[in-house]
């Protein structure tokens, strides 16, 4: 008998199965006790830890690269179903300190009422997370298939949790996505099957075709169509419609959650694809060349159209993923590295630029946090915000100081100009142009003097008068709170000081991927 | 000796995050603090500088392994006379702010920026890693946003929005273009470091890579320097920014396309460069035209000092398409004059500018050589300088330009080269045209209404040592043309056998 059933190592699946278990502890302690708030949360957080602590002996850390860790085999040191390598390690880090940070912005406090309540929140994020992490992992077509559908729907939810008709129309938008989205997997899994017969997603069933080129079409096909369903998640044109949609219709932890966990979880879903035909020696993909420049140009220029900075980081998503795929029009193992390399730089930080604006919210309002006009004096007002937020845009932008999205740039063009696709090289230098236009007119409300003022002595002098009236402690009741939730300035803080760990030594978050 | 170049790139990072970080703690009396501060950090840095320029240290420390990038810094003598005007320039806005001090912001981030923007030029001329190179090469844009955007001339709040913009976007597009470059150099030759690309020649890569990768770079450089039809984005932010921004923009930050020229393209790409420099030149010239045409209209003076900056910049590019020796060296000289030179006038300027409430050429003033004689003589030996007067700076870099077109390498067009310098030389004529415009409309005459100060103090002594420095190298050009010529010969060895 035991020889007819695959090997399971529960350490190594630990950063799937933490999130996972956490999720059903949650629910199961919401049964037995009530009306606990911030149980879930620190729950959650254990959960998340746990899992981020399994995958640093995953990561590329050190002189030698990380030793691709196996489980689930089939018997006779076959292929394995599940395989966390230094790319997937640290995708699964980075998916598991993302949801822990949403979590952190969505920090229960008393005044606020969370709608659903703290536990179907918290165990949808830690669900969606279990996914994320899965599908980095997964290396057979079921698991594959599943994990990428457990990384969504939660997210559906989440984003229709809050009730507001805002709400609805952009879970709406996410779900039709999302629907679309597994067809087209189920589509390529099944074309994939057809053209190598296995059901393993590895470089080995890959191989298969190499014996009968007539069932390469077939397998060129499988994978456009995996690109075509990726691309709804990792929202590239043509299918990027739902994004600005949801990330303004949700809660901002949870646009927070899409714009990173999700995305984390798509590119995972993507590179296990293109790993599995690099070795065919591919020529470069120019399916993922067209989309990759379409989509960073309507990205960015739709982006310099925003009012709204909720809105302007969904279209600015939008064209960074354009930039996360650019590097895979060229398919290599280096080609991996600097798309994981590209994606995590942007997740880093979009995360910052999201915190700031939630602990905005608290500090301002939402109507006022969400409206770019309102952001002019922003530098003068909230100094450490509006620094943390320059560093955020910049860093997207990237340009100095930002110097992780610089290098993030610099490894994103690489493959494709060592491939001398030149055309597509160029356009993605006019799309960097697009790009620093798009935030730096964002930077340039944040660091303006604010009201139109004529009279630079006076007006700073006022402005500082009235902006500290209050001490500490006898704060005036008011509409909303003047001071951030604890728990929102702990998020700021940490991606901002990782951010600015990585740009002083950006070899910390290169050097994970094991390139 | 590691230790004198790592603190020299140091103190500007940290006194220039320093300040800017600390911007809101110090209050608006503190400014006095922030300058003094900055001058110190500059003067320190300035020594540090002249300190490695005589001991020629190397730091190369891994930095990024697995991109292969790696922290490569040392001096030579191409960067040596850069890195000193780069210094002693950061020093010169400082003491001028002294006297002149900013509007439209916290002084603390004013100075930050500016150390900012020293410490990326530094590191741009230090560099020895051609990726470092361009991180580098891109410090500078975000400090010089800022002081464009936020202590600019306020005026019209669209124009100074409109230039700040152009400046940075247009400049992106450079320097992404060049990266591009950078990274097909990289890849075909197999080494980010510039010495050794330099030493290969272009060995072993072939003529049409050679041609597509100098393209990108002289097109992502052709911005920056500026190469006449990429040049719009220079009069505008000239004309926006401060007083400060605009010596630095002039004198130090167009200085890095040209000696990006020289590193990227002419050393390690030989027969690429060969193939395009007669386009380069042509595009040079027209430059030299255009500007001069457009200074004989103009009638802002600091946009019309702009426009002859696109001038000067032509005359480094003919330098520079002529493929010898001399051309190289030439093409050197005249980027320090134009940085004395273009510095010296955007201070005079600038002071004008604030004097004058705007530099409207159009408006009747009081004559600078009756309301205020000292600077009236500075502004009289800047403009002689500028229209390239013997004895002065601006003479070598242009004589020597138009003497190395007129006797190019074997491979170039001789008779267009020839053609060229004609036309270079008409377009020197149009620089005395327009020098001598300027010094009428505003030096000489009688009136002495409406009255204005003449400069003292920090102001003075900038502008007397600028006037000394145009003298001096005027008269004995052989202490920069002494630096740069031994690896200026190694450069052109291969090209001109």
């Amino acid at each position: 008998m035991s020889q007819a059933v695959v090997s399971v190592n529960a350490g190594m699946l630990l950063p799937v199965l933490a999130p996972a278990v956490g999720a059903a502890i949650v629910l199961v302690t919401d049964v037995v006790v009530q009306h606990l708030r911030r149980t879930h949360y620190l729950i959650a957080l254990v959960s998340l830890m746990v899992g981020a602590a399994a995958t640093v002996g995953g990561l590329g850390l050190g002189r030698v690269a990380g030793e691709a860790r196996r489980t689930l085999c089939l018997p006779g040191g076959g292929q394995c179903m599940y395989v966390a390598d230094p790319v997937t390690s640290t995708l699964q880090l980075a998916a598991l300190l993302t949801a822990a940070l949403t979590l952190l912005l969505s920090w229960p406090d008393d005044k606020r009422e969370s709608p659903g309540g703290t536990a179907v929140i918290v165990s949808l994020v830690l669900a969606a997370t279990a996914g994320a992490t899965a599908v980095a992992g997964a290396r057979d077509l079921g698991t594959w298939l599943v994990a990428i559908e457990l990384a969504t729907l939660p997210t559906v939810a989440l984003v229709a949790l809050r009730g507001a008709r805002s709400a609805i129309s952009g879970a709406v938008a996410l779900l039709t996505a999302s629907l679309v989205s597994f067809g087209l997997l189920a589509l390529a899994a099944a074309l994939w099957y057809t053209a190598t017969g296995s059901g393993f997603l590895n470089p080995a069933a890959a191989l298969a075709i190499v014996a009968d080129p007539a069932r390469r079409p077939i397998l060129v096909l499988a994978v456009v169509v995996a690109i075509a369903g990726i691309g709804f998640k990792l929202s590239l044109v043509p299918f990027h419609a739902w994004t600005p949609e949801a990330y303004d219709g949700a809660p901002l932890p949870i646009a927070a959650f899409l714009a990173g966990v999700s995305k984390i979880a798509a590119l995972a879903a993507l590179l296990v694809v293109i790993r599995a035909i690099s070795p065919l020696g591919a020529p470069p993909l120019t399916a993922i060349a067209i989309v990759s420049a379409v989509t960073m140009t309507l990205g960015n220029v739709m982006a310099l159209r925003q009012g709204g900075v909720v809105r302007l980081l969904a279209w600015s998503t939008v064209a960074q993923a354009g930039w996360v795929v650019l590097p895979l029009a060229a398919v290599s193992s280096a080609a991996v590295s600097a798309s994981g390399a590209y994606l995590l730089a942007y997740v880093l930080a979009t995360l910052l630029a999201f915190a700031v604006i939630a602990a905005l919210v608290q500090v301002r309002g939402s109507a006022r946090a969400r409206d770019l006009a309102e952001y002019r004096g922003l530098l003068r007002d909230h100094p450490v915000l509006a620094s943390a937020l320059a560093l955020a845009l910049l860093s997207l932008a990237g340009l100095p100081p930002g110097i992780l999205g610089l290098v993030a740039k610099v490894a994103a063009l690489r493959p494709v100009v060592d491939s001398q696709l030149w055309l597509l090289a160029v356009v993605a230098a006019v799309n960097a142009v697009l790009g620093v236009a798009v935030y730096l007119r964002w930077l340039l409300a944040v660091i303006s003097t604010g009201e139109v003022t004529s009279t630079p002595g006076a007006s700073p002098k006022a402005t500082l008068g009235s902006a500290n009236p209050v001490p500490d402690g006898a704060a005036p009741v008011a509409a909303h709170p003047v001071r951030a939730h604890p728990a929102t300035l702990v998020a700021v803080g940490f991606t901002a000081v990782a951010l600015v760990l990585t740009s002083l030594s950006p070899q910390i978050l290169v050097g994970m991927l094991g390139s | 000796m590691v230790i004198l170049l790592v603190a020299a790139l140091a103190i500007p990072a940290l006194t220039g995050t320093a300040l800017i970080v600390s911007g809101r703690a110090m209050r608006p009396s503190a400014e006095g603090n922030a300058n003094t501060l900055s001058l110190v950090a500059s003067v320190a840095t300035a020594a540090l500088v002249i300190a490695t320029v005589i001991a020629r240290p190397v730091l190369d420390q891994s930095w990024l392994p697995s991109l292969g990038i790696r922290l490569h810094f040392a001096v030579d003598g191409i960067g040596a006379p850069l890195l000193i005007l780069t210094a002693a320039l950061s020093v010169a806005v400082v003491v001028n702010a002294r006297s002149r001090p900013p509007h439209g912001g916290s002084p603390a981030t004013f100075y930050g920026c500016l150390q900012l923007v020293e410490l990326g030029a530094l590191a741009t001329f230090y560099a020895r890693d051609a990726i470092i190179f361009y991180v580098s090469f891109e410090i500078v844009l975000i400090p010089m946003w800022v002081l464009i955007s936020r202590y600019g001339d306020s005026h019209d709040l669209a124009a100074r929005a409109d230039a700040s913009g152009r400046f940075v976007l247009y400049t992106v597009l450079g320097s992404t273009l060049m990266l591009i470059g950078i990274l097909a150099l990289v890849q075909a030759s197999g080494t980010a470091n510039l010495d050794a690309l330099a030493a290969a020649h272009g060995a072993g890569l072939a003529r049409h890579t050679q041609i597509i990768i100098a393209a990108l770079l002289l097109v992502g450089m052709g911005i920056k320097i500026p190469i006449f039809p990429l040049h719009t984005w220079l009069p505008p932010a000239h004309t926006i920014a401060p007083t400060a921004g605009s010596v630095m923009l002039a004198a130090v930050l167009l200085k890095m396309g040209t000696y990006g020229v020289v590193r990227l393209v002419i050393a390690p790409l030989p027969i690429g460069f060969g193939a395009l420099a007669p386009a380069f030149g042509i595009l040079g010239v027209v430059g030299i035209i255009w500007g001069g045409l457009a200074c004989l209209v103009e009638n802002d003076l600091k946009r019309l000092i702009a426009y002859s900056s696109v001038a000067h910049m032509g005359f480094v590019v003919l330098g520079l398409s002529s493929g010898t020796t001399v051309g190289l060296q030439a093409a050197l000289f005249a980027n320090i004059a134009h940085g004395v030179v273009s510095a010296l006038l955007f201070f005079l300027v600038g002071g004008l500018k604030e004097r004058w409430g705007s530099a409207d050429l159009a408006t009747a003033r009081a004559a600078l050589r009756e309301a205020s004689p000292r600077l009236g003589f500075a502004l009289v030996v800047g403009f002689a300088a500028s229209l390239g007067l013997p004895g002065l700076v601006g003479f070598w870099g242009e004589f020597l330009a138009m003497y190395s077109a007129w006797n190019p390498a074997p491979d170039r067009p001789h008779l267009l080269m020839h053609v060229l310098v004609v036309v270079a030389v008409l377009g020197a004529g149009l620089a005395a045209g327009y020098s001598l415009r300027v010094l009428r409309l505003i030096w000489s005459g009688e009136r002495t209404t409406p009255a204005h100060e003449d400069a003292r103090g920090g102001e003075w002594s900038v502008l007397a040592v600028l006037v000394c420095t145009v003298l001096v190298l005027g008269v004995a050009p052989g202490l920069v043309l002494n630096s740069t010529a031994k690896d200026v010969a190694a450069i052109t060895a291969e090209v001109s056998r």
